[in-house]
């Protein structure tokens, strides 16, 4: 529509869509932004938090004023509106320090994404077919509340399950004491390709379930065992920051950074020595460090209990030499304060725990536990929530009983019919339950089952708070009202969730005292230090932080984990290569791919845009006889999967590595029907302990295969070879 | 005296995270060409990221250098635009007057950074993506150069309320989107013809070079190379 149209549209539906909006319960909802506040053309900046990944940013949102095409009681017009326009981390904030990564610049394509759900939605066909219709709020509310009502009467109130990406804060505990006071189990949490080995090790070590918070930028030496810190892994954000101190914030002293791993990532890019081991061996490594360190004096410890990690041994396993790890060694305990990281690929083999102990053992000898340019916990808040229910258990159970044992799920952002191996068989898992409802915003593998969804507003458009478990040396809880108004018919998830448990049939046993989600998160805010000014603070400056009496990490002795072999699915012979999936730089485990200024970022390393790709190194090729761009059959006992391929030299002949959040089968526009998705593949071995999915165990095979290749690559381009795009 | 915009680039610190190439797309309205124009070579990026592999498997490393334009004092592509859309501006600039272009693309031919970018189709946004466009910057059409500008929507506006307040600009009061985002503070911009500016003495360092400095470009990009751990043990 150009300018003259949009003109006489405004001119037409302006007036009525003015009033119109004056009595509707949407207009409730919006009441934050006064409309005097904007101002033609002048920018103001409203603090928020980002959504996209578990470290929780800080964000300063840019809004300007603009017309946005919207629907009022079901009139389509034109509104005058602040807009969000752009992201920047908060200066202020703790966690971004004024920064933001990639994905946190993109995620305002999550709010104006043109696949975003508008409006309620009824399924309208098969299950999983495809086919919804739009519905009013109030009907929407209405299926609900008599599902829920249902099951209640039935007296079978324990067949209700909450599934939920990993959540924090108020939402969590929002929906944990809906579903106690209920009486349905606790919440599930998705998180396949999270940390749970590492912070279980972390109870083990440091007496903290928590992942750690590095001093980087105090830090004089820092080797990191697989973990794509400064892209990926953990709070990357402040990791950065810390990272660029410790190179040149000091002068005189430029501190050392080693990375260990078998597929050099974004983050090893970055080393001064990047070592790659066999796969599984990380955690040898490790102990092999600290015998020497032992052995040599330079620390005190029990070297009897290190004694089957000689260097020699060691170098046997792992690969790297033996003069290597003795210099490592040295080095690692001669330069203080020292850190070592353990993240990503390491804690997925099956395995894992005996490394992540292990790295924690190097820490404990490195003295740094706590101090400045060592390691800390952040202080958190009392969890009142308690532990969620098992996924792997629920699917089990699902898969056994000849009748769904769940009756009703609610399901909010989360996405595991993409995210699981195929041999979990979720889809089929989650296809017997006789009633789903989808919060999220988005159609994806997993929401397309859903009977009927409720679109939740996106993170600009409501309140939002968060409290980061690592990333900052104090205490962190993170507030935000709303940046602009809903520009769809949305509605926020925790006001739904409080009016739909106000109008059950069966009051809840301790009912929900709130009557909306600003309510509640300004009881929990007042809790924190009470006072008039805790909350109007919070809200002006995007949350609260500061010492807390808490202290960060208690001395311990070392703990000499006991070896464990990894084990590896797919027998060697028949599956020659080790499969590495990893965390995309751009999508993380493939829930932004729907963003397109994220599909079209090159990566990094490959500079491929917008396709999969699988990492083959470079001889390994030759002997196969594979050119990069050559289509390759990937194949596990799972399953297989078909990718171009990609020459690289920073990867072990026996490993093949390949990024996640490709191959999407349903999730907008921008990421269907693209790629191939490398979870598909993987066998479902698990680390023992957590029973956390051994993502890094999986042994493959490769052939080539007839097929057009999809590899886009940014670097060259046409003016090297004008030829091959006429 | 006129402002010398210039840029510090350490790739001591970057880690090639791409914030800032993300930051530069949603700042500057530049258009998502899609997968089969970018396969044709078409996407735009006013800043990339440039790697480079060094030495062979296990001994292998890489390089990372965050390119954009160079700003440069003599710029191949000025004297080459038959329409003086790309001309130089007061502050040293390189800027690109879209309204002038007409698309003959010597500028691009003539640049030795590969920093200019052809709108080959007058951009669209599927709506509402439309909404999330800076109102500060202009839409390039089809048929037109694009460029970096150092975010020059921001110097002005920084100059704007300098003028209004009648004080000096300060330094480091002025950043481009991609120095605002960088994670690790890598990017340093501010006035060179400023001798205390920070950017000023952080291109006078040793580890300070110029990108294809043998041209005679004269490029207002500093940057400073990564340094080794062996140097700092010796200090």
């Amino acid at each position: 529509m150009d300018r003259r149209n949009f003109l006489k549209v405004g001119a037409l539906t302006g007036a009525s869509a003015t009033l119109t909006s004056c009595g509707n319960p949407e207009h409730q909802m919006i009441r934050f932004i006064p409309e005097e506040e904007i101002q033609g053309g002048i920018a103001i900046w409203k603090p928020s938090v980002c959504p996209l990944c578990a470290t929780g940013c800080g964000m300063l949102v840019r809004v300007v004023d603009g017309e946005a095409e919207v629907i009022r009681n079901g009139k389509k017009g034109l509104i005058q509106m602040g807009l969000a326009r752009k992201l920047e981390g908060n200066p202020a904030h703790p966690i971004s320090q004024g920064k933001l990564c990639a994905r946190g610049q993109a995620a305002i394509q999550v709010t104006y994404h043109p696949d975003r759900i508008i409006h309620p939605l009824k399924r309208n066909g098969v299950r999983g077919s495809g086919p919804f219709q739009e519905i009013t709020w109030d009907e929407a509310i209405t299926i609900l509340l008599s599902q829920i009502d249902g099951l209640a009467a039935a007296g079978s109130q324990n067949a209700l399950a909450f599934l939920t990406k990993p959540m924090r804060g108020q939402r969590q505990t929002l929906i944990s004491r809906f579903m106690q006071s209920y009486g349905a189990p606790p919440p599930m949490n998705f998180d396949p390709f999270g940390d749970q080995v590492l912070r279980r090790a972390n109870a083990h070590s440091f007496g903290h379930e928590q992942l750690p918070t590095f001093d980087i930028a105090q830090s004089r030496y820092v080797i990191s065992f697989g973990a794509d810190f400064l892209g990926s892994w953990n709070a990357a954000v402040p990791q950065s920051a810390g990272y660029g101190e410790m190179r040149q914030g000091k002068p005189g002293h430029r501190g050392k950074f080693v990375q260990v791993e078998a597929r050099m990532s974004q983050t090893g890019a970055n080393a001064d020595e990047w070592v790659p081991v066999n796969p599984g061996t990380e955690g040898v490594l490790a102990l092999g460090m600290a015998h020497v360190i032992v052995n040599l004096k330079l620390r005190p410890g029990n070297l009897a209990a290190l004694a089957e990690y000689t260097p020699a041994e060691v170098a046997k396993r792992t690969g790297v030499k033996t003069e290597r790890i003795e210099r490592l060694a040295r080095e690692f305990a001669e330069n203080s304060p020292a850190i070592a990281i353990i993240g990503g690929t390491p804690l997925a083999h099956t395995n894992g725990m005996f490394s992540a102990l292990a790295v924690n053992t190097l820490n404990t000898l490195s003295g740094s536990m706590g101090k400045p340019g060592g390691i800390s916990f952040m202080p958190q808040p009392g969890k009142d929530a308690p532990p969620g229910t098992s996924f792997n258990k629920f699917v089990t159970e699902q898969l056994a009983s000849p009748e769904s044992p769940v009756k009703a799920l609610l399901l909010h952002e989360a996405n595991p019919v993409y995210g699981s191996p195929s041999a979990w068989r979720v889809r089929e898992a989650l296809s017997k339950i006789p009633f789903i409802a989808s919060f999220g915003s988005f159609i994806d593998e997993t929401s397309i089952l859903a009977d009927l969804v409720l679109p939740d507003h996106s993170f600009l458009e409501s309140w939002v708070d968060d409290v980061p478990e690592s990333g900052a040396g104090i205490a962190v809880a993170s507030v935000a009202p709303p940046a602009m108004r809903p520009i769809h018919q949305t509605r926020a998830m925790p006001d739904v969730l409080l009016d739909v448990s106000h109008r059950l049939a069966k009051p809840l046993q301790q009912p929900l005292p709130w009557k909306t989600y600003e309510e509640m998160l300004k009881d929990s805010f007042e809790s924190i230090s009470p006072g008039a000014d805790t909350w109007n603070n919070a809200i002006a400056n995007g949350g609260v932080w500061g010492k807390t009496g808490e202290p960060g990490v208690r001395p311990l002795v070392p703990l000499f984990p006991r070896y464990s072999e990894p084990e590896f699915d797919g027998e060697g012979v028949q599956f020659p290569f080790h499969f590495l999936p990893y965390k995309s730089q751009s999508f993380l485990d493939g829930s932004l791919a729907h963003l397109p200024w994220l599909q079209e970022l090159p990566d990094v390393l490959s500079t491929a845009m917008w396709s999969s790709w699988v990492e083959v190194h470079t001889e390994t090729a030759r002997g196969l006889g594979l050119v990069q761009g050559d289509v390759v059959e990937i194949s596990s006992t799972q399953g297989k999967i078909q990718a171009p391929v990609l020459l690289s030299p920073g990867i072990a002949p026996n490993v093949i590595a390949m990024p996640m959040g490709q191959g999407h089968e349903t999730f907008t526009r921008f990421a269907s029907g693209r790629g191939a998705n490398p979870i598909s593949i993987l066998a479902p071995m698990a680390e023992p302990e957590t029973g956390a999915l051994a993502w890094a165990a999986t042994r493959v095979r490769i052939s080539k295969v007839d097929a057009a290749s999809k590899l886009i690559l940014f670097a060259g381009g046409m003016r090297e070879h004008p030829d091959d795009h006429r | 005296m006129p402002h010398k915009w210039g840029m510090a680039v350490d790739l001591d610190r970057c880690t090639g995270c791409e914030a800032c190439v993300v930051a530069c797309h949603s700042e500057n309205n530049i258009p998502t060409v899609g997968e089969t124009e970018a396969a044709r070579g078409r996407a735009m990026h006013w800043i990339r990221i440039e790697r480079y592999w060094e030495g062979e498997f296990p001994e292998v490393q890489v390089k990372f250098r965050p390119v954009l334009c160079q700003q440069c004092d003599e710029a191949p592509c000025e004297p080459v635009c038959p329409t003086y859309a790309s001309s130089h501006s007061e502050d040293g600039l390189n800027s690109q007057i879209y309204n002038r272009c007409i698309g003959t693309r010597y500028c691009a031919n003539a640049c030795g950074y590969n920093v200019r970018f052809f709108n080959f189709f007058t951009p669209s946004w599927d709506k509402p993506l439309h909404l999330q466009l800076n109102p500060d910057v202009s839409v390039r059409e089809g048929g037109v150069m694009e460029k970096c500008t150092f975010c020059i929507q921001r110097i002005n506006a920084g100059k704007v309320s300098a003028g209004i307040e009648q004080r000096p600009l300060l330094d480091g009061e002025i950043q481009p989107a991609c120095v605002q985002s960088c994670t690790a503070n890598a990017l340093v911009f501010g006035d060179l013809a400023d001798p205390d500016s920070t950017v000023s003495k952080l291109s006078k360092s040793p580890r300070g070079t110029k990108l294809l400095e043998e041209l005679g470009t004269k490029p207002k990009v500093t940057y400073l190379q990564r340094g080794s751990w062996d140097d700092s043990q010796k200090r």
